[in-house]
């Protein structure tokens, strides 16, 4: 589908904290442009305008989950197309694979160590080559 | 005689007869052992008739001449009375149930007596008076006819007795040359054959006589025999009333006093009968229940369970039916959700008579298991996502990448870093042992290659392993080998596996892994040169919490969860795990799980360590 490397990445995540890390994570060790949304509702907009390689979402938030989230996404023909990962620490087997067969990437589970985690957004990302 | 030391029944008290025989015994044979009887029992009246009758015509013929010979006479009476009274005391004492033999010494006996007063006659009769000749010939008329009562229950041995009266005082009678005696010599057969006549008379009636003495003691054993049984069969029934009664009474009790509620309907699923768990279940009185359709009254928000049509066909198809979520309606209309099971009971037709249902409230234990699944889930995500904060910024600062941090603070973020990952750890094999126990742990089973997951592992395991300055050495040439497993959770294991080995192996060892084909199984080894497993704590390493010593998890981490959770996946995998001491010290841990069967023509390697 693409050969470009992973540059550009969105990040939907209410907790501030997580935030904070996920961006020095991908920044300092992926050297990668990070945008993080906080607010779920806000995320499509956001998505379209920064125009990612790759979106991760975070599964549980305020407002609107993940799950739902994703599923927006993916009715938008705007956004229809954009590999997503979720990062979740809830991990229900039968609704992960829901998820992938709905065309999620793939799932990186919480916690995290911030430095692999670029390594493992490459890594689901190369499978898409 | 015997001479075998068999034990010997002696009838001495009572005369032997056929009832002493077995009850099994031919019914003639008890007949004729009776016959026999009789003939010894009247051989003593014989004996001292013999006697008597002596004096008498001791007396009455005594003439001085005849001195000698009446001695001489008198010697052999008195010799077989005496024999005969010696034969009766050995009928009385015998051990046998020989009775022909015994009959055929009474024959010899009888002809003997008969015999001893035939010769009387012939010696004292041509020598007497007219007188005492007619005498004479009377007594012995009369012993003729009186050895009918002594010898005719078996009338040859009558006939015997007194052919050996006869044939001598015939022959005198013949040879005396008088007429009158010659004819009384023709008459005598005459009479004697009168008399056998009447003895086989005698002897016949003696033996239906017998028979029907014998047959009454049979009937009569057998009636003992029968009342006893009757007996014995009313006391059973007895008996089983008792048990019915009681059981009756405990069953009562049960109903009454049971935590679940018993309710019995009748096959329009009427309600028959109720206990007072039901009453409080439903929170009727039984009065405003018996009589009423339970269907209605108690299940009618049960679209799906128990409704009309399900009735119908629980009643036809007469099998017991359980149903773990049931709702129903109590009295004041609160809806419930229960458990129940319906059994019918059928009549030897096959008809159902009724129908017992048992069943309990589990509304509060379906809210219970809601909220551990709740608090479950929240306690996952509430304390990983503040973990991952946690983590995750102790891992930046580790890691060098916001730059050199003072020795000093870089140790204790590492402290840090390490004691929240044992944190994460702990919530990670609480929630893994939760969810196996409470039997919601899914797998996701698909063939695995064994080899090439191992290889990861190790790879995955190296950093943790470098910490503690082991090795960890696969052995060579892993042949290709599946199994069907969920890889995941076979990582897991493997890891768990790993981690311990590297913690206890001694600083610069070796830890050997190690892949076996075991006929129809694989089997995983992990070896160490670790201190082994301490004698206490074999038998519970792998439950929870299980470890050796307190201090270790201090030195050496670990929840204590890890082998317990290890086990549990094995066998949800159909494998087992287990440990051994590993010769020259240490141990191997190894789990084993079913090949599939593409491996069977695999070659194998035989284990060894990679240098």
């Amino acid at each position: 589908m693409t050969a470009k490397p992973l540059e550009r990445v969105c990040y939907v995540e209410d907790d501030e904290d997580i935030q904070r890390i996920v961006r020095m994570s991908l920044e300092r060790v992926g050297k990668m442009t990070v945008e993080i949304v906080g607010d779920p509702m806000l995320a499509i907009d956001a998505i379209i305008g920064f125009k990612p390689d790759l979106v991760m979402l975070d599964w549980m938030m305020p407002g609107m989950d993940g799950p739902t989230l994703f599923r927006k996404l993916r009715e938008d023909p705007r956004t229809k197309d954009l590999p997503v990962v979720f990062i979740t620490a809830k991990a229900n087997p039968a609704e992960l694979a829901e998820l992938r067969s709905l065309g999620a990437l793939g799932t990186i589970s919480k916690p995290f160590a911030p430095k692999d985690l670029p390594d493992q957004l490459r890594a689901l990302w190369n499978t898409l080559r | 005689m015997s001479t075998q030391a068999a034990p010997t029944t002696v009838y001495s008290r009572e005369f032997a007869t056929g009832a002493d025989l077995e009850p099994a015994a031919n019914p003639e044979r008890r007949v004729f052992a009776d016959r026999v009887a009789h003939l010894y029992r009247q051989s003593i009246l014989g004996i001292l008739l013999t006697l008597l009758v002596g004096v008498i015509i001791s007396v009455e013929l005594w003439a001085p001449r005849y001195r000698d010979v009446t001695i001489m006479w008198w010697l052999i009476t008195i010799a077989i009375a005496a024999a005969r009274y010696g034969l009766y005391r050995g009928y009385l004492q015998r051990t046998d149930h020989d009775e022909e033999k015994w009959l055929r010494w009474m024959a010899i006996g009888a002809l003997a007596a008969g015999v001893n007063w035939g010769i009387a006659g012939a010696v004292f009769f041509p020598s007497h008076t007219d007188d005492q000749q007619v005498f004479l010939a009377f007594i012995l008329a009369g012993l003729i006819s009186g050895g009918i009562a002594v010898f005719s229950s078996v009338w040859w041995t009558y006939a015997l007795y007194a052919a050996g009266i006869m044939v001598p005082f015939i022959y005198v009678l013949a040879a005396f040359g008088n007429r009158l005696f010659a004819e009384l010599a023709m008459l005598v057969p005459v009479f004697y054959v009168a008399n056998i006549a009447v003895a086989y008379r005698l002897d016949r009636v003696f033996s239906s006589g017998f028979r029907a003495k014998e047959d009454y003691t049979r009937i009569a054993r057998e009636q003992d025999a029968m009342n006893a049984q009757i007996e014995e069969q009313l006391q059973e029934l007895l008996n089983a009333r008792r048990e019915v009664e009681a059981s009756g009474r405990k069953l009562t009790l049960f109903a009454e006093r049971a935590p679940i509620a018993v309710l019995e309907f009748d096959a329009n699923a009427t309600v028959l009968e109720m206990n007072p768990a039901a009453e409080n279940l439903f929170g009727y009185a039984i009065g405003e229940l018996i009589g009423r359709n339970g269907l209605q009254m108690l299940f009618p928000v049960d679209e799906f369970g128990v409704n009309d049509s399900w009735w119908r066909d629980f009643v036809s198809g007469v099998r017991p039916a359980t149903l773990d979520r049931l709702r129903c309606i109590r009295r004041d209309g609160l809806e419930i959700m229960c458990e129940f099971s319906f059994t019918p009971l059928v009549n030897d037709d096959g008809d159902v008579i009724s129908i017992i249902a048992q069943g309990r409230d589990i509304t509060q234990e379906l809210e219970a298991e809601r909220l551990k699944k709740e608090f479950t889930s929240t306690l996952s995500h509430e304390l990983r996502t503040p973990l991952t904060s946690i983590i995750g910024s102790l891992q930046l600062i580790n890691s060098g990448v916001l730059g050199d941090v003072e020795k000093d603070m870089s140790d204790l973020t590492m402290i840090a870093e390490r004691n929240g990952q044992r944190l994460l750890d702990l919530i990670n094999d609480l929630l893994d042992i939760e969810k196996i126990e409470s039997g919601k742990f899914e797998l996701s089973p698909q063939v695995v290659s064994l080899d090439s997951l191992l290889r990861d592992t190790l790879v995955l395991n190296k950093s943790f392993a470098d910490r503690y300055n082991v090795r960890l050495a696969l052995a060579e040439q892993l042949a290709p080998t599946k199994v069907e497993a969920d890889p995941k959770r076979l990582v897991q294991v493997a890891t768990n596996l790993l981690s311990n080995a590297a913690k206890f192996s001694p600083e610069g060892g070796t830890v050997d892994i190690t892949l076996e084909l075991k006929g129809a199984l694989v089997r995983v080894g992990v070896h160490d040169r670790g201190p082994g497993i301490p004698e206490a704590f074999r038998g519970r390493i792998f439950s929870r919490f299980a470890q050796a010593d307190s201090t270790a998890t201090r030195q050496k981490g670990g929840t204590g969860l890890g082998l317990a959770i290890c086990r549990r996946l094995i066998e949800l995998m159909h494998g087992s795990i287990g440990f051994e001491d590993r010769p020259g010290g240490g141990t191997t841990f190894y789990f084993e799980l079913p090949a599939l069967n593409e491996n069977a023509g695999a070659n194998m390697p035989q284990q060894g360590a990679l240098q």
